[in-house]
C-alpha cells in the first residue's frame, strides 16, 4: 500500500495561505477531484479542506503510479493558480503507517486548534462523502476513512477529550446560561457593545434559541449592523437602564475604562424590574459591571471573563490530560489498520506460497509411496507428516520475514522478490 | 427463602448504592455506574420480596398493614423513581438527594410499630370490604401527597446546591448534572402544589372513614394524638399551598426552602408520633395499632 498525505494546516501555515488553498464549496471540489481523476487516474484520493487544513490524502497500489509531493503540489497551484514557492516549504507530506495515524488525530481533533472540538469530524466525514460521490474513494481509502470515523467514536467514549466547554462564549452560554434558564426563546438578551465577543456570545445564544435580541451600542449604528445580523433591535445608550430592567440575559463588551455599570444603578434597576433571575455576562476587560452587583440579589448571576477563562483554562487541562489516552488508543488503531491492510496485501502470496510448496509435497510423496508398497499404512503415515513438517519449517523462514516487514506496512520489495523467487504469478 | 429477607439487606444496598453516588461526584466511572444500578435494583427486589411477604403475614396491602409498612411502601416507590430516572439519565444527579431520604425513611421503618392495624377494619355491624377499600384510598392518597412533598424537599435540594454552583461560579464534575434553575424552580412548584391536594384528599377520605364507623359497634375516637399530629401537618401543608399559589412567581430559592421545611415537618412529625406510639409508656393510639384500646374506642352503646 501507498498510502500518503500531503498537509497544509494552522501548525505550519497561516490562514491566509490557508484561504488560499482552500476549497470552499461542494463544486470546487468536484472540480478539484476531476482534475486529480484526470492527473492520477489510477489513483484514489480524498480531500479534506477546512478553516484549519487543507490535506490530500492519497493511495495507490503502485508504487510508481503514485503521485510525488511535487506532482501534487503542482496541481494545487494550477487549480488555486498560485505559485508553487508560496507554499511548498509550508506543505508536509506523511507516508504509510504515519499518514494514518495523522488522519486518525485530524478524526479524534488532536490536531485541532481546540482540543477535542466536536467539528472535526463531520468534516471529515463530510470530505469522505464528497470523494465517494465522485467516485475518487477505492479499495485502500474506503476502509481507511471508515476507521478513521470509528476510531473518533471511540476515542470519545473511552476518553473524556471532548468533555467540557473551551472557549469563553461556549462557556458562558452552556455551562452557566443553560443552567439557570432551560430555554433561550423566551428571553430577553440586552447586548452592551458591539465587539467580537459579544458576537460570538450571540452566536451561542442564537443557537440555543435566543429571539429577543436588543443591542446597546455608543456608537449606533455599529449597534444596528449587530443587531441586524442577529434578527435583533438596536436602542440608544441612553435607554440603557430600561433595557437591563427587562433583560434576562446582559452580554457586555463595551472595553470602557471604567465600569458602566455600578451597584447602585444597577440596585435601582433591580427595585423597578421583576426581579427574575439575570445572567450578567462582562466581557469587558476592565470589567462594564461592579463585582458588588452580584451580591444585589440571589437571582442575579454574573460573570467576568476572568471567571469564565479560569473556567475554560480548567476544562483545556482537565482535556489534555486524555491526550496520552487517545494517543495510546490511535497507536492501536494504527497498527490494526495497518496489520488489516498488510495482511490484505500480502495474503495471497502467502497463499500462493504454500499451496505451490504442498502440491510439490504431495506430488512427491505420492511418487514415493508407489515405490514403496509395502509399507504399512502407519508407516505411510509418519513419511507424509514428516515431509509435511520439511515443508512447513523451509517455509517458516520467508514467510515470518514478510509477517516482519508487514508490521510496518506493505513490503513491496520483499513481496517482488518471492514472486520472482518462487515464480508465483499474480492472479 | 423470600422469609430471610429483612430491612436490612436492602438497607444496606442502599447504603453502598450512596456511598458510590458520592464517588462519582469526585471520580466518573463506569464500573461505578454498573455498582449502582446493580446494587439498586438487587435491593429494590428484596424490598418487594419484604413488602410481599409481609402481605402475605398481615393478610393485609403492605400501605395499610402498619406505619412500618406504609413507610416501606414509601422507600420502595422512591427507589423506583431513583432507578427508572438513572437508567435513562446517567448523568443526572439525583442519588445523592434522594438516596439519603430513602435511607431515613427506612430507618424511621425500624424504628415504628410493624405491627398489623386491624382495628378500623373490625367491625362486625360494618362492611369489612367497603373500610378495607376506603382505607387504601386512604393511605394512597396519603403516600403519594407525602411522596410530593418529599419530592419537593428533593428538587429543593437541588436548587440550593445548584444555585450556590452557579453563584459561586464551580463547575460540577465531567459527566454530572443537575437540572437548569428555572426547571428545577417550576418542579418544585408544582410538586408542592400538587402534594397538598393529594394529602387533603387523603384526610378526608380518613375523616370519612372514621363517620363511618362512628355508625358500627366500634367506634373510634378523632381524639388521637396520631390524627391530631396529622392535623397540624395538614395546617402546616395548607399555609405552604396557599404561600405558594397566591405567589406564583416566588423566589426559587425561597420555595426550596419551603418545601425542605415542609418535608422536614411532616417527616418528623410522622416519625415522632409513630416512635412515641410504640413503646408501652408512650402515647396511646388506636391509629397506631400498638394502643390500649379500651381508653379510645368509644363504645356507643354504653
Amino acid at each position: 500500500m501507498n498510502l500518503q498525505v500531503l498537509s497544509c494546516n494552522h501548525h505550519t501555515a497561516d490562514l491566509s495561505l490557508r484561504e488560499k488553498l482552500a476549497f470552499s464549496s461542494e463544486s470546487d471540489l468536484q472540480q478539484a477531484y476531476r482534475h486529480l481523476k484526470s492527473a492520477f487516474p489510477s489513483t484514489e484520493v480524498v480531500v479534506l479542506s477546512t478553516c484549519n487544513r487543507v490535506e490530500l490524502y492519497t493511495a495507490q497500489v503502485d508504487e510508481e503510479l503514485c503521485p510525488s509531493r511535487d506532482e501534487i503540489a503542482k496541481f494545487f497551484s494550477e487549480f488555486h493558480d498560485v505559485p508553487v514557492d508560496l507554499f511548498m516549504n509550508e506543505m508536509w507530506q506523511r507516508h504509510g503507517a504515519e499518514a494514518v495515524r495523522h488522519l486518525f488525530q485530524v478524526a479524534c481533533s488532536l490536531d485541532s486548534m481546540v482540543l477535542g472540538e466536536p467539528q472535526i469530524v463531520n468534516q471529515l466525514k463530510e470530505a469522505y462523502r464528497v470523494a465517494q460521490e465522485n467516485a475518487a474513494c477505492g479499495p485502500l481509502t474506503n476502509p481507511l476513512f471508515q476507521q478513521a470515523i470509528r476510531v473518533s467514536a471511540r476515542v470519545r467514549s473511552e476518553t473524556e477529550l471532548a468533555e467540557g466547554r473551551v472557549s469563553i462564549a461556549s462557556v458562558a452560554v452552556g455551562e452557566f446560561g443553560r443552567n439557570i434558564f432551560d430555554r433561550f426563546d423566551d428571553k430577553t438578551v440586552v447586548v452592551i457593545g458591539a465587539g467580537e465577543m459579544a458576537e460570538e456570545t450571540l452566536r451561542y445564544l442564537q443557537s440555543e434559541g435566543a429571539r429577543r435580541i436588543v443591542v446597546i451600542n455608543r456608537g449606533f449604528e455599529r449597534g444596528d449592523k449587530l443587531a441586524k445580523e442577529f434578527h435583533g433591535t438596536a436602542k440608544p445608550w441612553d435607554e440603557l437602564d430600561r433595557w437591563v430592567a427587562q433583560a434576562d440575559v446582559v452580554v457586555s463588551t463595551t472595553g470602557a475604562d471604567v465600569p458602566i455599570m455600578t451597584a447602585a444603578r444597577m440596585k435601582a434597576i433591580r427595585a423597578k424590574s421583576a426581579q427574575n433571575p439575570l445572567l450578567i455576562l462582562d466581557l469587558g476587560a476592565p470589567r462594564d459591571f461592579e463585582p458588588a452587583i452580584a451580591e444585589i440579589d440571589e437571582d442575579i448571576f454574573l460573570y467576568d471573563i476572568d471567571d469564565l477563562e479560569a473556567t475554560c483554562e480548567r476544562n483545556k487541562a482537565a482535556r489534555s490530560g486524555e491526550v496520552t489516552k487517545a494517543l495510546k488508543i490511535i497507536d492501536e488503531e494504527t497498527e490494526r489498520f495497518m496489520h488489516d491492510v498488510s495482511h490484505r496485501a500480502t495474503g495471497p502470496v502467502i497463499k500462493q506460497l504454500r499451496d505451490q510448496w504442498h502440491d510439490v509435497r504431495a506430488q512427491e510423496v505420492e511418487r514415493l509411496l508407489q515405490k514403496l508398497p509395502h509399507l504399512s499404512p502407519k508407516d505411510r503415515e509418519i513419511i507424509e507428516k514428516s515431509v509435511e513438517q520439511i515443508v512447513n519449517k523451509l517455509l517458516h523462514p520467508p514467510l515470518e520475514a514478510l509477517r516482519e516487514e508487514a508490521r510496518s506496512g506493505t513490503p513491496h520489495g520483499l513481496l517482488d522478490a518471492l514472486r520472482k523467487l518462487f515464480g508465483i504469478s499474480d492472479r | 427463602m423470600l422469609s430471610n429477607v429483612t430491612v436490612y439487606c436492602f438497607l444496606a444496598s442502599y447504603v453502598i448504592v450512596l456511598i458510590c453516588e458520592l464517588v462519582r461526584w469526585l471520580k466518573r466511572s463506569s464500573l461505578n455506574r454498573v455498582v449502582i444500578l446493580g446494587l439498586g435494583c438487587a435491593g429494590l427486589v428484596a424490598q418487594t420480596a419484604y413488602l410481599w411477604q409481609r402481605g402475605l403475614q398481615t393478610d393485609l396491602p403492605p400501605l395499610m398493614a402498619s406505619s412500618h409498612d406504609w413507610l416501606l411502601v414509601l422507600s420502595w416507590t422512591a427507589i423506583v423513581l431513583y432507578l427508572f430516572v438513572s437508567l435513562i439519565d446517567k448523568s443526572l444527579a439525583v442519588g445523592p438527594f434522594l438516596l439519603p431520604l430513602v435511607i431515613v425513611l427506612i430507618i424511621g421503618a425500624l424504628l415504628v410499630s410493624d405491627q398489623p392495624q386491624t382495628i378500623m377494619f373490625d367491625d362486625p355491624d360494618l362492611s369489612e370490604n367497603v373500610l378495607k377499600r376506603w382505607g387504601m384510598l386512604h393511605a394512597t392518597l396519603l403516600m403519594f401527597g407525602a411522596g410530593g412533598v418529599m419530592a419537593g424537599c428533593i428538587l429543593g435540594l437541588m436548587y440550593l446546591v445548584q444555585h450556590r454552583r452557579l453563584k459561586h461560579k464551580q463547575i460540577l464534575h465531567e459527566g454530572l448534572t443537575l437540572p437548569s434553575l428555572a426547571k428545577l424552580a417550576r418542579w418544585n412548584w408544582w410538586a408542592g402544589a400538587i402534594s397538598f391536594p393529594l394529602l387533603t384528599l387523603g384526610m378526608l377520605v380518613g375523616v370519612g372513614m372514621g363517620w363511618y364507623k362512628q355508625q358500627g359497634s366500634q367506634p373510634v375516637s378523632f381524639a388521637d394524638p396520631v390524627i391530631i399530629g396529622y392535623g397540624v401537618v395538614w395546617i402546616v401543608m395548607l399555609v405552604l399551598f396557599f404561600l405558594l399559589v397566591r405567589t406564583r412567581h416566588p423566589g426559587g430559592r425561597q420555595v426550596a426552602w419551603w418545601t425542605i421545611w415542609a418535608f422536614t415537618f411532616l417527616l418528623v412529625t410522622v416519625l415522632g408520633l409513630q416512635i412515641l406510639t410504640k413503646g408501652v409508656s408512650s402515647l396511646n393510639s388506636w391509629h397506631a395499632g400498638r394502643a390500649d384500646l379500651s381508653s379510645h374506642i368509644v363504645s356507643r352503646l354504653s
